[in-house]
């Protein structure tokens, strides 16, 4: 179950990606997202691709389990490219099939917003393959903190967070269990006509949210009698601090971001 | 019905960072009519083995067959509903499956998706729920009201209802009490003799192995460690210590006891009584 879908999966290793603070991580990806919206000509692109591609280089996640994993949304990176091909009628017509005409302005516009899409998912998903679940709720955590002067719960965000990632395997193993044991009573969630198939559904829903309500009382109990207190005066097992190497990439970044604002016109 | 494996291995997650092969290699037969008891240690295969054995998963290489239904890589089984018509799987905790209002009608979902009559699934149900241990009443009761051994009696109720000719019985007694794996486990045996079934239990328990099977395959780490016949496989002790697997007691005691006195009991299926019957006789 899930075998193609990379978002939100880790892949451990050891690579300086991996070894970043998380906070570096999340920091530069955030305005890396909000970066790309002002590239606006080939040099630009190029640059911000670059990184993205030494990126992922440095990681040594194989490449082809990066590309396998985008596959869900090539969809999406098509569909909007169609789109425009259809939709924007700007510049010289390029060819015309159909009596339908193809612009200039279309197909570079269509080039340049699916290069964007693929740069802020492979830069996201980038995150999410070389950090820990536990890593970036530590990190928002972190990057919260200041939030609790104006009396935000930003530990109990955090905490829920955290436990909401660490059943999503939980609750995935329980689907795959609980739909194997359906399919050997006959119950078929693959095939024949949409209506049998949604009903169908029942059956894996109902033991799932059984199973899920029972987790959560067992965990609450399990923390209560281990009398869990959150939020102030807590120490952390794993303290997180920037090191080197976080500044360094933190310089490589805005060197690049430097770079863009000059290339671009 | 007979299984058949041929060289069949499974990996999970292929062509990823995750891939892991958790079949090797594994060939064996089972004939129609056998109890065999698939034994292992955690992680061994056990679980992915026997999803095999109704096409939940199909063999990364190599071939299943199960009566006339052959599974493969390259070719995908039409028939996938009639084969596990046939074939019954009791998973571990299968009180997990019920869904339901009641447990009549969780009793009667499976037969019902196989395409059995309304009347016939009633009658079906009328016959095992004694022999499940539960009485008429449960039936307009909600199975979220019951305990976790009716519960589980009504899961395999569930299953049983389909009428299969093969179980397949994932630990089917991990979690209950002494006395209601003693039942459970009974009750298998006999409607396994009773209906002339080919049961494969999967279990950790050697004693249980001991006393149903006729036929025990062993894994190790995804690959098959040793087969055959209780009595051949329990001698060999230090082998089955390698692989952190303790011979029953009762079948040391038979053991040691032949060797000391030079008798021949035999080692397997034997009740308390006819041990006593025959160490009276070599006294």
């Amino acid at each position: 179950m899930g075998n193609s879908m990379i978002i939100g999966q880790f892949v451990p290793g050891n690579s300086l990606i991996h070894r970043l603070d998380p906070r570096t991580k999340i920091i530069i990806i955030f305005f890396y997202v909000i970066v790309v919206f002002f590239a606006n000509n080939v040099m630009s692109y190029s640059l911000l691709t670059i990184f993205v591609v030494i990126s992922i280089i440095s990681t040594f996640i194989p490449l082809r389990f990066i590309v396998k994993g985008l596959t869900p949304v090539w969809f999406l990176i098509i569909f909007t490219f169609l789109l425009h091909l259809f939709l924007t009628k700007e510049g010289p017509v390029v060819f015309e099939l159909l009596s339908v005409k193809f612009h200039l302005g279309g197909i570079i516009q269509g080039l340049v917003i699916s290069l964007r899409f693929c740069l802020l998912i492979l830069m996201t998903s980038l995150l999410t393959l070389t950090t820990t679940p536990i890593e970036i709720t530590d990190a928002i955590e972190s990057l919260l903190h200041p939030l609790n002067k104006v009396k935000f719960p930003v530990h109990e965000l955090a905490l829920m967070m955290s436990i909401s990632l660490r059943f999503i395997p939980t609750l995935m193993q329980e689907t795959d269990k609980i739909s194997k044991a359906q399919a050997s009573r006959g119950v078929d969630f693959r095939t024949g006509p949409v209506k049998e198939r949604i009903k169908a559904i029942i059956p894996l829903l109902v033991p799932l949210f059984v199973s899920a309500f029972k987790r959560a009382e067992e965990l609450a109990m399990a923390m209560e009698a281990r009398g869990y207190q959150g939020g102030e005066g807590r120490t952390k097992l794993r303290e997180l601090s920037y090191r080197k190497r976080d500044i360094i990439i933190f310089i490589i970044f805005v060197l690049v971001v430097i770079g863009l604002f000059i290339v671009r016109n | 019905m007979d299984i058949t494996f041929k060289q069949v291995s499974y990996t999970y997650q292929p062509n990823t960072p995750f891939a892991h092969e958790a079949l090797k290699n594994i060939t064996f037969h089972i004939p129609s009519g056998a109890f065999v008891a698939i034994i292992g240690h955690t992680g061994s295969g056990k679980s992915t083995l026997i999803q095999h054995l109704n096409g939940l998963l199909t063999p990364t290489t190599g071939e299943v067959s199960v009566g006339n239904h052959l599974l493969s890589s390259e070719k995908k089984l039409k028939e996938m509903k009639k084969l596990r018509s046939k074939v019954g799987v009791v998973f571990q905790y299968p009180e997990h499956q019920l869904f339901e209002e009641t447990v009549e009608k969780d009793i009667a979902f499976g037969p019902e998706n196989f395409g059995v009559p309304a009347e016939t699934i009633k009658k079906r149900i009328k016959e095992i729920l004694p022999k499940v241990g539960l009485s008429d009443d449960f039936l307009e009761r909600s199975p979220f009201e019951l305990s976790g051994g009716q519960m589980r009696r009504v899961a395999i109720a569930g299953v049983l209802a389909s009428k299969p000719n093969v179980y397949v019985l994932d630990e089917p007694t991990a979690g209950l009490d002494p006395k209601g794996q003693k039942e459970i486990m009974d009750m298998f045996y006999q409607l396994h003799k009773e209906e002339q079934v080919t049961t494969i239990l999967v279990t950790h328990s050697m004693e249980d192995a001991l006393k149903y099977s006729d036929y025990l395959i062993i894994l190790n780490k995804g690959e098959k460690y040793m087969e055959g016949r209780p009595e051949e496989i329990l001698t060999q002790e230090e082998a089955l210590q390698k692989v952190h697997l303790q011979v029953p007691e009762s079948f040391q005691f038979l053991k040691q006891y032949n060797e000391t006195f030079n008798a021949t009991i035999p080692l397997t299926n034997q009740t308390p009584k006819e041990i006593a019957a025959h160490i009276k006789q070599t006294l």
